[in-house]
């Protein structure tokens, strides 16, 4: 059995690098020489064969462009966000009611709470903020593409294995059951220790995933730093950098230095799980020496993730508010500000372990210290509006809620980085609500800000205004009244991360659930109009679809997209309008 | 660095001394108040670190930062974030300079930036604030004057209707 | 980057090995941490290959054969790691052990041999 085992892994194995081999032969081979001819185009009437990108599948697989690595990730961040979407429906269904009556099982709840937490952060978050990132930086600052393209792209092809290895329960494999650990992944429970089911292989394989996608976002942090650094133009000085630019390298700074230590803690941990080590041992280095490192690298990665969408909403408010940013160098000094202090929070997650009052309270004083940056950027977007002339288009809709979203997510958190209210509130529904009104109602908001903003540039076509309207407003209403409700529940001592709940608590929850509906609702809706408009949407009729010109509040990337246009038009006798995704050998006819 | 460092730098680097005065006061309490007396030395030592380095490591990137900026600024031609490397782009200090003939009174100039509240670099007296003000609310209403018909969201209206006829 | 990236001619848009690399350093991990042989000599090879394949594209090594050789270098030494930890520790790395040596011994021959054999099969490079 053991050796057919292996014998046959052995033969698959073999085939697979003969395939490889084979197709590298070929790739290989053709890239000498003149481009693959036709090929059925992945997406749309991608290249016309000029340059030297491949067309069809090929392309996608073997590019470096920084372009088209930004709609890599845009995808592949679409299809974790849709996964985690609808793990999180399948819990709110259960959550309708007291028992386990829908789902059967609390198990199953619980692998569905572990996935999606870890899908949303990890699989969701970081890479569409990289899809913004890789396609926008070098055409804001100017550079030719990313300082190492194909790092850029290892970074990108990390993910879909990480995810096949994050998601590996709930295949039909033998042997293999979800883990269940929550995405805090907290010893001595995912050590394995004791008489649960922890010890199943699942678990090592989503710690082998999230492994991954770390090396992933390092990569591309060293990435974006060296391209920040090295690869503007000149007129981009330090002065002139872009919001959007600084929050992305404050990110990266913050990536390089929290990830590695998750890296470290996750081979610490599978060490533990597979080779006996005492890591995390009550005898060795203790359980609590997880919380510690696995939160000095938690509590910057919120930062890290919220950040570059605090630069999306910075930088696409002022355009609509038709005048530029209110503080802009306030708006910078206070992100490197954040950068630097979420370094010296992590244990206000640790204020109910009974860890040391006296560092406890140190904490509590870092971690107020660190709202005053993330509201000096509100009062900035405020004020930025106020007198204005606003135009309600849909981008600017989704950041006035990221704003509206982000006040009640950050006040809660005040609120929680005080210890005496920690302590009441603590693993309660407070918490999930005040992570989920940023994460959600902020972070997510800004991403679909940025989505309908760059939509005619990306795709040189317009989506449907009422369609992304009504989504708006279904996920405002929704957000608001799932996380408003769980704020609530909070209050009440409902505890979080449970299948089953005391009766008095139905109605709250039946509202929470009421309202996931309606952000299910507007999540089809806009997967839709992008899925339609991006086929089949009326073209854009000039270089600058917002009419930023008439405020002068146009940026390099309409600039670049109108030069596109141009030599587009140009090059195809008028007839033909720009292509659907990034283009080809344009870009050097802009970058100076 | 007395160059580089002068009032406007200064009066945009207070927003990072706010959180560093609370982590100052903080320390002050926990030094003068003792909440937690009769410590050993270490957790008195790691008290203090917990504060000190976030404390330290702030006052440092907020120098360092603000030095790149405010250097660059007068080393080279300013511009509004994400405009540099657009040709004919105007330069902040002329936007700057339209905005305050505006509001000293010269009403046919016309001010076609659009406001930007924070441009106080050659303000520096205390009510910097107050006169920004006025610049707004006098640009826009140059702007309604002019040209009433294009505000709201008209232009992305315009372009998707087409879509839904 | 030695590729002058304005030169939009020179450009290279396209590299096959990225997917490559990305795709070999889960198998390698899985192979090494479970002890599946196939899976961490094959996934090695696919990694260290697509590395070699990389450093002579950047043209940081002038035959993917020398990059090869290079890199099992790291390999046979993590493997000498590991046979080393099997003896001091209480963990029974002695497969893994081998798996990594004999990729990085495999890697070597291809590397030294191929340097020695087969230069002519990269033409112009
Ligand atoms: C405005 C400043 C913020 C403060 C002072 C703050 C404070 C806190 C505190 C004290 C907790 C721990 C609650 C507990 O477990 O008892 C917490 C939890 C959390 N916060 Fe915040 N937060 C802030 C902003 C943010 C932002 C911007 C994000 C997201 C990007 C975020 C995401 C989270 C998450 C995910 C948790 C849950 C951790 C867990 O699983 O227990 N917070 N926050
Ligand atoms: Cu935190």
């Amino acid at each position: 059995m053991e050796i057919t085992g292996q014998l046959l892994l052995t033969v698959l194995m073999g085939a697979f690098l003969l395939g490889v081999a084979a197709f590298l032969a070929r790739v290989e081979d053709w890239r000498s020489y003149t481009p693959l001819g036709a090929g059925g185009g992945a997406v749309g009437e991608s290249g016309y064969g000029h340059s030297e990108k491949p067309a069809g599948l090929i392309r996608w697989f073997t590019t470096v462009d920084h372009k088209d690595i930004g709609l890599l990730y845009g995808a592949y961040a679409t299809v974790a966000f849709v996964v985690g979407g609808l793990m999180v429906m399948l819990m709110r269904a259960e959550l309708t009611t007291p028992e386990t009556a829908v789902l059967g099982s609390a198990t199953f709840y619980n692998s569905l709470l572990t996935s999606h937490g870890i899908t949303m952060l990890f699989l969701f978050g970081t890479p569409i903020i990289a899809a913004f990132s890789n396609y926008l930086i070098p055409l804001v600052i100017g550079a030719d593409d990313m300082a190492f393209p194909r790092i850029n792209a290892i970074a990108f092809w990390l993910l879909p294995p990480g995810a096949l290895l994050i998601w590996a329960g709930f295949f039909p494999l033998p042997d293999v059951i979800p883990a269940q650990t929550a995405w805090t992944m907290y010893t001595p429970l995912s050590a394995g220790v004791g008489n649960g089911n922890q010890m199943n292989v699942g678990v090592d394989l989503m710690l082998l995933g999230l492994h991954l996608t770390g090396v992933s976002a390092t990569m591309g942090a060293i990435n974006f730093i060296a391209t920040i650094f090295t690869e503007r133009a000149e007129e981009v000085t330090w002065a002139n950098l872009d919001i959007f630019s600084w929050t992305i390298l404050t990110q990266s700074g913050l990536i390089l230095f929290a990830f590695p230590l998750l890296g470290s803690a996750l081979v610490m941990l599978l060490l533990d799980r597979n080779f006996a080590t005492t890591f995390f041992a009550v005898e060795g280095g203790g359980p609590i020496l997880w919380q510690h490192l696995f939160w000095f690298f938690g509590h910057p990665e919120v930062y890290i993730l919220v950040l570059p969408p605090m630069g999306i909403v910075s930088y696409v408010l002022p355009r609509f508010s038709g005048r530029k940013l209110f503080g802009f160098k306030f708006v910078v000094y206070s992100t490197l500000a954040i950068g630097v202090l979420s370094f010296g929070v992590w244990a206000h997650h640790m204020f109910a372990t009974g860890i040391d009052p006296r560092l406890r309270a140190s904490f509590m004083a870092v971690s107020l210290a660190i709202a005053i940056p993330s509201a000096v950027k509100t009062f900035n977007w405020i004020t930025t509006m106020w007198n204005g002339k606003l135009r309600l288009t849909t981008p600017m809709l989704f950041c006035i809620g990221f704003v509206s979203n982000f006040i009640i997510g950050g006040v809660t958190g005040v609120f929680l980085a005080s210890i005496p209210v920690d302590l009441v509130l603590h693993d309660t529904y407070y918490v999930v609500g005040h992570f989920h009104y940023i994460v959600m109602g902020a972070i997510t908001f800004a991403g679909m800000a940025g989505i309908y903003y760059w939509f005619p540039l990306v795709t040189g076509r317009w989506y449907q205004r009422r369609l992304a309207k009504a989504h708006f407003w279904l996920w405002m209403i929704g957000t608001n009244v799932t996380f408003f409700a769980m704020v609530l529940l909070g209050y009440g001592g409902m505890p979080r991360r449970y299948a089953t709940y005391l009766p008095q608590f139905a109605t709250l929850h039946q509202i929470a659930s009421l309202g996931a509906f309606l952000l299910l609702v507007g999540g089809i809706i806009w997967i839709y109009n992008v899925a339609v408009s991006w086929i089949e949407g009326p073209r854009v009729q000039s270089g600058d679809p917002w009419r930023l010109d008439e405020t002068d509040l146009n940026t390099a990337e309409w600039d670049w997209f109108e030069a596109k246009r141009e030599t587009s038009l140009a090059a195809t006798d008028g007839g033909e309008d720009v292509t659907a995704d990034g283009g080809q050998e344009i870009e050097d006819d802009t970058a100076e | 660095m007395a160059e580089i460092f002068d009032r406007d730098t200064l009066l945009d680097l207070t927003v990072n001394v706010i959180p560093l005065g609370i982590i100052l006061f903080f320390v002050a309490a926990f030094v003068l108040i003792d909440p937690f007396g009769g410590l050993d030395f270490y957790g008195r030592v790691l008290q203090m670190g917990l504060l000190a380095f976030p404390l330290v490591a702030l006052a440092i990137l907020t120098y360092v930062s603000g030095k790149a900026i405010a250097g660059d600024e007068k080393r080279s031609k300013v511009f509004f974030q994400g405009q540099a490397t657009i040709e004919g782009s105007p330069e902040k200090h002329e936007v700057e300079e339209a905005i305050e003939a505006e509001a000293a009174g010269e009403t046919d100039v016309e001010d076609p930036y659009g406001g930007d509240a924070d441009e106080d670099e050659s303000e520096v007296d205390p009510d910097a604030d107050d006169n920004d003000d006025n610049d707004d609310e006098s640009d826009v209403d140059a702007d309604d004057e002019s040209d009433e018909s294009d505000e709201s969201d008209a232009d992305e209206d315009g372009e998707v209707d087409a879509d839904e006829k | 980057m030695d590729e002058n990236p304005g030169v939009s001619e020179e450009y290279r848009m396209v590299s096959p090995w990225p997917l490559f690399v990305a795709l070999g350093i889960p198998i390698a991990e899985i192979g090494i941490l479970f002890g599946l042989v196939p899976l961490a000599v094959g996934g090695l090879l696919l990694f260290c290959g697509s590395i070699a394949g990389i450093l002579r594209e950047n043209e940081y090594v002038s035959s993917a054969w020398r990059g090869l050789a290079g890199v099992s270098v790291f390999v046979i030494a993590g493997g000498l790691a590991l046979w080393y930890a099997d003896t001091a520790t209480a963990s029974d790395l002695l497969i893994r052990a081998y798996s990594l040596i004999g990729t990085g011994v495999l890697l070597l021959v291809a590397g030294v041999g191929g340097d020695l054999f087969a230069r002519d099969a990269e033409p112009g490079l």
